[in-house]
């Protein structure tokens, strides 16, 4: 344990990821802080670099990318009421609501220092449960893997604040984007209507692309810029956070165990954690006619929350490969990259690097704090840059990007096909991130789901009969077929009014 | 009464279901096993039927949140801002990201990097309502760096074409 620790140690303070580590925050940083630029994409983007580093650093790169743009959403949502991610959408008006009545700093240390709690939170909690449960998984057959890769495509639609028929629609559309090309079970060509480009498959990484990056961009050219935000002096910064941890000791923890929870339920990730985080801070507040007029609690409570959810987002992702949020599905992908195969025996044939893996979670949210605060001094200046002089850099960066995951020009294509599709979907309220953890976990599932049946000769029975596969069947069916009964029960309910 | 839309995209999900369930199940099978590639398209194209209907039906339209319009005109930070004037041309500007990556990759062999990455950003920056200096600007500096990056630096073959970077 101990050697295995300083093996880690080894790992992740060398020169190479040390610079990873900082430049993808700074990176991480000034992404989140633009509004309409999502922790997703600017992890998108990251990917085809990854490509060109060793594993601790690739992976480094992501985690701490996607946690600082997770707290650098908070600032534009602070300051123009514009959430800088989706994940800080929870708690923008709040936010805002502070800094109309004169105390931007407050709300902004609030962001700043109870989301490096939280990120610390969540890490103890990725130290602690992973192993635990991989011990678990070590006793899970295709059965249990392909009910697990299914609960965590449900648990996706359920999440998605949209119609949850439309949001099983979208994943399902994304499995059927997973099945072109030969890797199936048969090996043969599937879906690719002759086109040699179509063979292996579509990329996952320019369908991420097109569906967060392109699709966004398309997104602004249907607005008007936004606003502009005055120069601004901040006071101290940090200086009433100390108080705050004394004076809502029970918000924070609440926030950060709710994070966890969410983050370690597949499927479901930051945004999410946010949100009900915020509601359960009003739910218990002694004074929650106090919310939404600039009150520090539920800020503490849902800004714990979301960091926290970051981290744990990973278990899931580390012992199944299967994807917390969509940016843990980046993060597979990486890790399938740089041969660090998610699994049960990752922590015991790969401890050295999953405690890299973990100082770097650690690391990623202590320097949070002072490139945070630079961050927060810069925003204003940094919030000032014109639309139409990042977005274009987009778009170029996409192209690039996409075609260096392959050097193929046909990866273009496909990051303009989702762009198209992407845009479409998110206009009608169908959810991408569902259709891209569908994209991400397509063949998993399929694998699972056709090694089952050939292991019990075509029969279904075996899906139920196991005891931990029943249970993960059971909940996911009942995730499956609750729009359905919530249909009928209104139609039953209804008649019943009139009389 | 349901939304156009709705009825449009349910249709057209549950034509794709169908035609997914058609293909899907139409291939061979693993020799000497009854399952085979067949079997999944084939369930995901039931359940895309399933979809389809459902979405034409209105089943799940109660849990969709009206749109939240998050550009907020009060306050004095956005004062500036009360008239969102509506972008004109707004089919051909959201038409402009895909096109331009389509762009590229058609031409990027020929032309090579530097020209076409400049076009891109220019155009780009024009359909945002930049103004044309900054635009030109834009096109003539950003190409470079993100060349200086991906070529020398990661070292991705982009094409060289027209106008080759002395690295």
């Amino acid at each position: 344990m101990t050697s295995t620790f300083i093996d880690a140690l080894g790992l992740v303070f060398t020169f190479d990821v040390m610079l990873a580590i900082f430049l993808s925050a700074v990176y991480g940083l000034l992404v989140g802080s633009l509004p309409g630029l999502s922790a997703t994409m600017a992890t998108a983007l990251l990917v085809p670099v990854t490509f060109y580093l060793s594993p601790i650093a690739a992976v480094s790169t992501i985690i701490t990318a996607s946690a600082m743009a997770i707290f650098s959403g908070d600032i534009p949502g602070c300051l123009l009421r514009i959430p800088g991610t989706p994940a800080s959408a929870a708690y923008t008006d709040e936010a805002f609501a502070m800094t109309r009545k004169g105390q931007p700093e407050l709300a902004l240390g609030i962001c700043l220092w109870f989301s490096a709690l939280g990120g610390i939170a969540g890490t103890l909690s990725l130290i602690v449960m992973a192993p635990l449960l991989a011990e678990f998984a070590l006793s899970f057959s295709t059965f249990e893997y392909f009910w697990l890769a299914l609960l965590g495509l449900m648990c996706a639609t359920v999440v998605a604040r949209s119609s949850p028929v439309k949001a099983i629609a979208a994943m399902l559309l994304g499995l059927l984007v997973a099945c072109v090309g030969i890797e199936n079970p048969g090996g043969v060509p599937r879906f690719t209507f002759g086109f040699i480009d179509l063979l292996g498959g579509i990329e996952v990484v320019p369908a991420l692309v097109g569906c967060f990056a392109v699709a966004e961009v398309m997104r602004a050219m249907t607005v008007a810029e936004p606003p502009n935000v005055g120069y601004r002096k901040f006071g101290s910064i940090l200086a009433g956070q100390w108080k705050l941890t004394k004076e809502y000791p029970k918000q924070q923890t609440r926030g950060n165990i709710v994070g966890i929870i969410i983050g370690v339920l597949p499927g479901a990730g930051a945004d999410m954690a946010a949100w009900v985080s915020y509601a359960i801070s009003k739910r218990f507040s002694k004074t929650p006619e106090k919310f939404g007029t600039g009150h520090p609690e539920g800020l503490i409570e849902a800004g714990a929350s979301n960091n926290a959810s970051m981290a744990s987002g990973w278990v899931p992702s580390l012992l199944f490969g299967i994807p917390g949020d969509t940016i843990t599905a980046i993060a597979i992908g990486v890790l399938y990259m740089k041969g660090l195969n998610p699994g049960p025996t990752l922590f015991t044939e790969k401890a050295s690097s999953m405690y890299a893996l973990y100082i770097v979670f650690m690391l990623g949210n202590i320097i949070m704090i002072p490139l945070g605060l630079i961050m927060i001094r810069l925003a204003t200046n940094i919030l000032r840059v014109k639309r139409y002089l990042i977005m274009p850099v987009i778009v170029l960066l996409c192209a690039v990007g996409s075609f260096a995951t392959g050097n193929n020009l046909f990866l273009v294509l496909t990051v303009a096909f989702f762009g198209v599709l992407g845009f479409i979907m998110e206009k009608y309220g169908f959810p991408v991130a569902a259709l891209v953890l569908g994209i991400v976990m397509g063949n998993m599932l399929e694998q699972h789901f056709v090694t089952s049946l050939i292991k019990s000769d075509g029969s279904i029975l075996p899906f139920f009969s196991r005891p931990v596969s029943a249970v993960l069947a059971t909940m996911t069916i009942g995730l499956l077929i609750w729009p359905v009964l919530y249909w009928i029960y209104k139609k039953v309910q209804r008649p019943k009014l009139a009389h | 009464m349901r939304d156009r839309s709705d009825l449009l995209g349910g249709g057209l999900i549950a034509a794709l279901g169908l035609a997914a369930f058609w293909g899907g199940s139409s291939l061979p099978p693993v020799p000497g096993q009854n399952v085979g590639p067949n079997v999944f398209p084939a369930v995901i194209g039931i359940g895309l039927v399933l979809c389809g209907l459902a979405i034409i039906f209105g089943i799940g339209d109660s849990f969709e949140e009206p749109p939240k319009i998050v550009v907020s005109t009060d306050g004095r930070e956005s004062e500036d801002v009360h008239a969102v004037t509506p972008v004109r041309f707004v089919l051909l500007r959201t038409a402009v990201p895909p096109l331009l990556l389509i762009f590229y990759a058609l031409t990027v062999d020929r032309l090579g990097f530097i020209p076409v990455a400049a076009i891109m950003i220019f155009i780009s920056c024009i359909a945002l309502g930049g103004p044309i200096k900054r635009a030109l600007m834009l096109g003539a500096i950003a190409p470079i760096f993100v060349h200086l990056i991906f070529a020398k630096l990661l070292r991705v073959p982009l094409p060289h074409g027209l106008l080759p970077m002395p690295w």
